[in-house]
């Protein structure tokens, strides 16, 4: 439907646009709120047609009062925390584990947990922590830490649980009014493992148009262009734009290993506070790779930050730009809130990549 | 609490520029750069001056080693002015411990290129610190040479209009040691680290060229942004014309970096008049070196202090200063 030229797809979209009327679309997965913006396809968007940044980037909607946590399992002593790179920038209100580290703390930046386990069988000496944040595409891979751990023995590693599911926060999302979203381009990530049924009610239930896609620019146009057919036409559904990444059933395997592992539980955003079922916790089977009952963490608190809309951005009521912060009291430099701490938060991103509204 | 110095104010982008501001302001007003942030200082006359230090980890890789790393990287800072790399020194700070064999390969590596660039070690210094006070080994590298052009070249010479030029391949020095921290398969890709004297030599008669800079910490993406920012002219690159090398596409896509700010040490972009690009293309295209040299964009007086990119799409966005730290993403 879609031909990779430039001038085409622009074409095409313009086309559908016209038929749509204004309409804001939103996506929910940091990787593509920055291939938007590198590839430059904000610019490309028909007059009209808005593009939201949702809660999709993981670091940015991991709470305060979580790294809070974090940083005080990095300070026990004769602990390694372990956790993936743009985690340990951000921060919580004792600062980041990136300054804590400056302070003597061991903090290390791991591509994969399991790679965890050559480390704590060389140091036995020591607890090593992992501190698991993410969606359903990092869950599997806690999960086979866990799994690992225990069938090589290896007892000194603990995880620190913080893992997020993308619908429950779809779900509010969905549910509010002062959103007005019509269409929903879909996490190409998170779909490789939880597939496209769970969808369905976003298109069914609440008549919002769906779209998994891919992380190429051109790739992400040819979902844009499916959700504003599907408004246009007036029958939102969920379409896999990104059949060559993503199976309509997901990761089966995947699943279980996550169920295996883990249970939903209450949890809270940063920006959107609590949302019931989105978190994960770890079942009894489990329990003793808790790291919060192995080193006696005390749960901290989240206070909200005074002035800061990043849970409005979020939830896509108003743009990183219509927020009073942006760019005056907070930049990538200096922070308020968490989306703009991210490479993938969208405050970030539209600060690093588009404050000048997409025009040069 | 007190203030500690983090790590991301290292990385070249926005924090370093603060960091060493901070510095300098401690010196009277006839210390440091006369001329903004150059790669290098004209001291009197011709003659001028730079230093670095060198603390990369690993300290082989493949492509080089920091024996090179550290000729390559200080001898380019006054290649990229118009200067003639004529003498340097070099400390060096071993820790307790280091295997003697492997202080010696890094120092044969940097006498080779030393030798090739007919480099003379002028003096030199060492210190043998207790094992934990420095990682390995540490070098640090002064350079000295004349300039064989009439006027210096800087970014003070920068025109709307000029041609901007890329000479090579960017970010694959950064990339190399990105993937190896994080143990990910390079995929046959080398580090670009090489002196740039020899191929930048025969661009110095030409009248139109301007300015040149090394694309090293902060990779291409700062370059840019420090020439907008210190000129309030605009810089406009096609990403269609940068030619990436494919492991360094694939590496950054899984780390999510952006190859813009990933560090080049055998790179350099220059500015120089539109009439004279032709000439700088194929001279730079007949050294090896030089090969994959492409015309990557232009020197603009809209969107002044401003970096703007035409993507591939079709569509446009801006080129930022990176802040801190580059750090892998999440997934």
């Amino acid at each position: 439907m879609l031909d990779s030229s430039p001038s085409k797809a622009r074409a095409v979209l313009e086309a559908l646009a016209r038929r749509t009327g204004p309409a804001t679309l939103m996506e929910v997965c940091g990787t593509h709120t920055v291939s938007i913006f590198r590839s430059g396809l904000r610019s490309l968007l028909p007059e009209g047609i808005r593009l939201l940044s949702g809660p999709g980037c993981p670091v940015c909607v991991t709470d305060q009062a979580d790294i809070d946590q974090a940083i005080a399992a990095a300070a026990v002593p004769n602990v390694t925390l372990c956790t993936y790179g743009d985690m340990i920038r951000v921060p919580g209100r004792g600062g980041s584990l990136r300054e804590a580290m400056g302070r003597g703390a061991d903090v290390r930046v791991v591509m994969s947990p399991v790679d965890m386990i050559p480390l704590a069988q060389k140091q036995p000496e020591r607890e090593f922590v992992f501190f698991a944040v993410g969606f359903e595409t990092t869950t599997p891979q806690t999960a086979l830490l866990l799994k690992e751990a225990d069938r090589l023995g290896v007892k000194n590693i603990s995880v620190l649980v913080r893992h997020k599911r993308v619908m429950p926060a779809l779900d509010l999302l969905a549910n509010d009014a002062e959103t007005g979203v019509k269409g929903f381009l879909l996490p190409g990530h998170v779909s490789t493992i939880i597939g496209l049924e769970p969808y369905r009610p976003l298109a069914e239930k609440y008549g919002i148009a769906c779209a998994v896609g891919g992380f190429e620019g051109t790739q992400i146009l040819l979902a844009v262009a499916s959700l504003l057919s599907q408004i246009a036409q007036g029958q939102p559904r969920v379409v896999n734009a990104y059949p060559e990444g993503v199976r309509d059933e997901g990761n089966p395997d995947a699943r279980a290993l996550i169920d295996e592992c883990f249970r939903p539980c209450a949890s809270v955003w940063r920006g959107l506070g609590p949302i019931p079922d989105s978190g994960l916790e770890l079942r009894p089977s489990f329990a003793h790779r808790d790291a919060c009952a192995r080193l006696g963490l005390k749960a901290f608190e989240s206070v909200p930050i005074p002035g800061c809309r990043c849970g409005d951005v979020l939830r896509g009521r108003i743009t990183p730009a219509e927020c009073p912060l942006f760019a005056r009291a907070c930049t990538p430099q200096e922070p308020v809130g968490p989306c703009m701490v991210s490479s993938e938060g969208s405050c970030g991103a539209w600060y690093r990549y588009g404050r000048t509204g997409g025009k040069l | 609490m007190k203030e500690l110095i983090s790590l991301g104010e290292g990385s070249g982008g926005r924090l370093t520029a603060q960091l060493i501001a901070g510095i300098i302001e401690n010196f009277g007003a006839q210390n440091g750069q006369k001329d903004g942030c150059e790669d290098c200082t004209f001291v009197e006359g011709s003659l001028a001056v730079t230093t670095d230090g060198f603390t990369v980890s690993p300290r082989f890789f493949p492509g080089g080693d920091m024996g090179h790393l550290s000729i390559c990287g200080s001898t380019n800072d006054l290649a990229v002015r118009g200067v003639r790399p004529q003498w340097l020194t070099m400390g060096m700070i071993i820790e307790e411990g280091l295997p003697r064999e492997e202080l010696h390969r890094l120092v044969k590596s940097a006498a080779a290129t030393c030798a090739q660039l007919g480099v003379t070690l002028a003096a030199g210094d060492t210190k043998v610190v207790p094992k934990g006070a420095a990682e390995g080994v540490f070098f640090s590298v002064t350079a000295l040479g004349h300039s064989v052009t009439s006027k210096p070249l800087g970014m003070d010479r920068l025109k709307d209009g000029d041609a901007l030029i890329l000479t090579t391949s960017p970010g694959r020095h950064g990339t190399v040691i990105a993937a190896l921290r994080y143990g990910l398969d390079l995929g046959g890709l080398e580090s670009d680290c090489a002196p740039l004297w020899p191929l930048l030599e025969p661009l110095l008669p030409l009248p139109g060229l301007h300015c040149m800079r090394d694309c090293t910490r902060g990779g291409l993406g700062t370059v840019l942004c420090e020439w907008a920012e210190s000129t309030s002219l605009g810089m406009e690159i096609e990403e269609e014309a940068l030619v990436l090398h494919p492991s360094v596409t694939a590496i950054c896509d899984i780390l999510g970096f952006d190859p813009l700010y990933l560090a080049s040490e055998g790179c350099a972009l220059i500015a120089c008049a539109p009439e004279d690009a032709d000439t700088v293309l194929s001279r730079l295209r007949a050294h090896p070196l030089g090969r994959e040299a492409a015309l990557i964009g232009h020197v603009t007086a809209e969107h002044g202090g401003i970096v703007g990119m035409k993507t591939s799409l079709g569509g446009t966005r801006i080129v930022d200063m990176p802040i801190g730290e580059i750090l892998p993403r999440i997934c």
